[in-house]
């Protein structure tokens, strides 16, 4: 049980420490920008969550990122109102989805690869429709999704929550979540019990793709422009973030909570090096050791109990 | 007529699984279908079940032509099947895996958690089974596992319910639970197929007998008429005196010995010796502790205390590379996933485990290969176009003798068989038997793993019989024809454990 805990205990370990150790840590301004900057990730990590409960991965998720963020934009560019565009980028995200999960599906191809393969015609494609320059003629109002207040909380927080009540109902107390679980589990059980295991499978991965839309508009609401080139290594924090929250490469395994937390000791450890003036380079480092080490805990800990 | 089958045929590539598969069963019939393994009992009741497709036959579902191109529509007219393997999701609940595919749901496709709970707990109790609907399955026991099976097709099968050999892994007393399930669904006038090749559970359940041979349905008769003698005349399909029994040797002196080996949860106190030239049979339930007494000796898993000796000396074992280098091989349970490298070529295979007798500083030699490879074929009589074919592509008992053949190659004073004969057909069984023998007489010790005891009659010298991790008995190996059928006829997994 207190292994179980181990991320949890170590988000919080590790935010009483930065409150010690720096004199910043625990002001509004820095707290905000923590929760601005880890929110993207985490609303990509959630649709991680489920496409990897499913047995699945999605290394295309940082080129959706871009695409999703850069055709939203053009929508606001070309006239069109911020709602629509956000709508746009929503869409996008999910079209491209749901080709990742058409294509894992029906060519039977192992969705590392596939996803490999998209991840470079989706920013392939991005760059070639934008010619590989940002979208800057952007309306004023647009900054609100990421950078706004509600209630003296950034808006994005509010989002992040609602995505992660929705992504844990669907998880937890849907069939389409419960198959998840299942194809991820065992993928001929599931298929034996009469399971649609294509439909879910392409359900899966276009939410992730939906969701990945959302954080992308977020990133394109904070820089006020679509990047073509957003996004470039957003899907291994995605996925590291699943996996320190305990999701589990194999499928079956994983929570919405785990993710949450898993993203939030990135956030901090990246907020906490950044305020106590460790290297950038060092940063990396560490959390590519802490990745190594939460996977090693979950693992030992599997292994008591089989 | 509930279902009936004429002439079905099944192929899996180079292999006539199903050649003419007939079967008929009325609602409220106990239908025993019988056979010795690889005689397509299985794949005939897949294709019912719609987790296979037919080639050829006709499919009636009553009275009506059908063929469902997935298990959804078999279980959309009310077909279940119990399988063999656990088929279940490891990772969800007892609950969770009944109502598998076939949720109680609310609007919006949100889940009935209550319900299914309060649903699985009804049938649970129903069938006083020990399980509890919110344990995770991983968490279960194999015979656990087995009853959420059994739990999941009464919940789903309202027509036709297909037992494939589903007291394999269970206790006695568990067994009579699955009758009386039987019995039930029987009263309430629910089909019931029920695949075994345990002689002595049919006269419990059945009403009707079907036994295929070779992918052929060879008799249907009422189990009132049918005498125990006959039944096994058609499952052999020879006289009785010309089964495979192997001639035993007088043993050498002691090649392996297990002193008090204890290891894990399970294995505790194993003391065994096994002398050159002697098939020791390892006989008992699934999840006896056979396996992983194999997997122990083999450097696999751990050994916590006690010692394992190989001609008297004493080894230390810590990894298959050691064991090996101890002269100890392992034929594995699982042959797809252990044993055979599928998509390599059988020359790979072969020489795997003895790269170095056919490489020169480190340059592996082609010629050599295709001597050592030659030879295996030849010894093994493995039947193959050449060695460049790829392993997986060869029958059931082929691939088998690939595995054995990797060990033969190198040449090891203990074989270990797990289940040697899983999945195999009735002739390469022998053919596999033979090969047992014919390294026994050369000298070797051979413990060999069996669910079937009368296979191990055949074969073993004697036979140790564990339980829960222990050794709890030994029968002789050496019986007498009449023994050997006498024993197969009231074969009682309680005699086994």
């Amino acid at each position: 049980m207190i292994q179980r805990l181990l991320p949890f205990l170590t988000l919080i370990v590790l935010f009483v420490a930065l409150c010690f150790l720096s004199p910043y840590f625990l002001t509004e301004t820095n707290l905000s920008s923590v929760v601005r900057q880890t929110a993207v990730i985490n609303i990509m990590a959630l649709g991680m969550t489920l496409v990897i409960i499913s047995g699945g991965i999605d290394l295309s998720v940082g080129s959706i990122l871009a695409m999703g963020g850069l055709f939203g934009a053009m929508a606001m560019q070309s006239g069109k109102p911020v709602l629509v565009g956000i709508a746009v980028g929503l869409l996008t995200g999910c079209f491209c989805g749901f080709v990742n999960g058409t294509l894992v599906t029906k060519l039977k191809i192992n969705p590392f690869i596939v996803t490999l393969g998209t991840m470079g015609i989706f920013r392939g494609l991005t760059l070639l429709i934008s010619n590989g320059l940002p979208v800057h003629q952007i309306p004023k109002e647009f900054s609100y999704l990421g950078e706004g207040r509600l209630l003296g909380v950034p808006f994005v927080l509010w989002l992040l929550v609602i995505c992660a009540l929705a992504v844990h109902i669907i998880l937890e107390h849907t069939r389409l979540g419960r198959y998840a679980f299942a194809i991820g589990s065992n993928p001929d059980a599931a298929f034996y019990a009469g399971i649609p295991v294509n439909f879910h499978t392409v359900a899966v991965y276009s939410i992730c793709g939906m969701l990945t839309g959302l954080a992308g508009m977020i990133e394109a609401s904070r820089l006020m422009t679509g990047q073509p080139t957003a996004g470039q290594g957003y899907e291994l924090q995605a996925i590291a973030a699943v996996v320190i929250g305990g999701g589990s490469l194999r499928g079956g395994e994983g929570t919405v909570l785990g993710t949450l937390v898993g993203a939030f000791i990135m956030g901090l450890l990246a907020n906490g090096s950044d305020l106590l003036g460790i290297s950038p380079y060092l940063q990396q480092a560490i959390i590519g050791a802490v990745i190594i080490l939460a996977v090693t805990v979950d693992e030992l800990r599997k292994r008591k109990l089989g | 007529m509930l279902l009936e089958l004429r002439g079905l045929q099944k192929r899996f590539g180079g292999v006539q699984a199903l050649k003419k598969g007939d079967l008929r069963v009325e609602a409220g019939e106990v239908h025993l279908l019988m056979g010795e393994n690889g005689a397509g009992k299985s794949t005939m009741m897949k294709i019912v079940a719609g987790l296979q497709q037919k080639d050829g036959g006709d499919f009636l579902w009553q009275g009506q032509p059908v063929d469902f191109r997935n298990p959804a529509e078999a279980q959309q007219v009310g077909i279940a099947m119990v399988h063999q393997e656990s088929l279940l999701a490891p990772h969800l609940s007892v609950a969770e895996n009944i109502f598998l595919g076939r949720e109680e749901l609310l609007p919006f496709g949100f889940v009935n958690r209550p319900k299914m709970m309060a649903l699985a707990r009804r049938l649970i109790d129903e069938h006083k089974f020990p399980l509890q609907p919110e344990w995770r399955v991983d968490r279960l026991s194999p015979a656990g596992k087995q009853m959420v099976e059994i739990c999941r097709a009464i919940q789903h099968g309202s027509s036709l319910l297909i037992f494939d050999e589903p007291t394999s892994s269970l206790s006695e007393s568990e067994t009579h639970q699955v009758f009386r399930i039987v019995r039930t669904l029987r009263e309430r006038k629910v089909g019931v197929i029920y695949i075994t090749h345990r002689l002595e559970e049919l006269r419990e359940v059945g009403d009707q007998v079907t036994i295929l041979r070779d992918g052929e349905t060879i008799h249907s008769e009422a189990l009132r008429t049918l005498t125990t003698e006959r039944m096994i005349q058609y499952m052999v399909g020879r006289p009785l005196s010309s089964i495979y029994r192997r001639e035993p040797i007088p043993p050498g002196k002691p090649m392996l010995e297990l002193k008090d080996l204890s290891t894990g949860p399970l294995l505790k106190n194993l003391n065994l010796t096994v002398h050159a030239g002697e098939i020791v049979g390892l006989g008992g339930l699934v999840g006896a502790g056979r396996t992983e007494l194999c997997r122990a000796i083999f450097g696999i898993d751990s050994v916590d205390t006690g010692e394992i000796r190989v001609e008297g000396k004493h080894v230390r074992i810590r990894s298959p590379r050691e064991a090996v280098e101890a002269g100890i091989a392992l034929v594995p349970e699982d042959r797809q996933k252990t044993g055979l490298a599928r998509a390599l070529p059988i020359a790979a295979n072969v020489v795997m485990a003895n790269m170095e007798s056919v490489s020169n500083l480190g340059f592996v030699s082609a010629a050599a290969v295709k001597q050592t490879t030659d030879k295996a074929i030849n010894r093994l009589r493995i039947r193959c176009e050449n060695g460049a074919q790829l392993a997986g592509r060869l029958s059931g008992g082929n691939q088998q003798k690939v595995v054995i053949s990797k060990w033969v190659t190198r040449g090891a004073k203990v074989y270990l068989f797990d289940e040697p004969t899983r999945g195999i057909d009735v002739g390469a069984k022998v053919e596999v038997f033979e090969v047992m023998d014919d390294l026994a007489r050369q000298g070797a010790a051979i413990l060999m793993v069996s669910s079937e005891l009368t296979e191990l009659l055949q074969v073993a010298d004697r036979i140790v019989v564990m339980r829960q991790g222990r050794f709890t008995g030994e029968l002789p190996g050496r019986t007498t024809q009449e023994e050997i059928m006498h024993l197969a006829a009231i074969e009682s997994s309680e005699k086994v454990s």
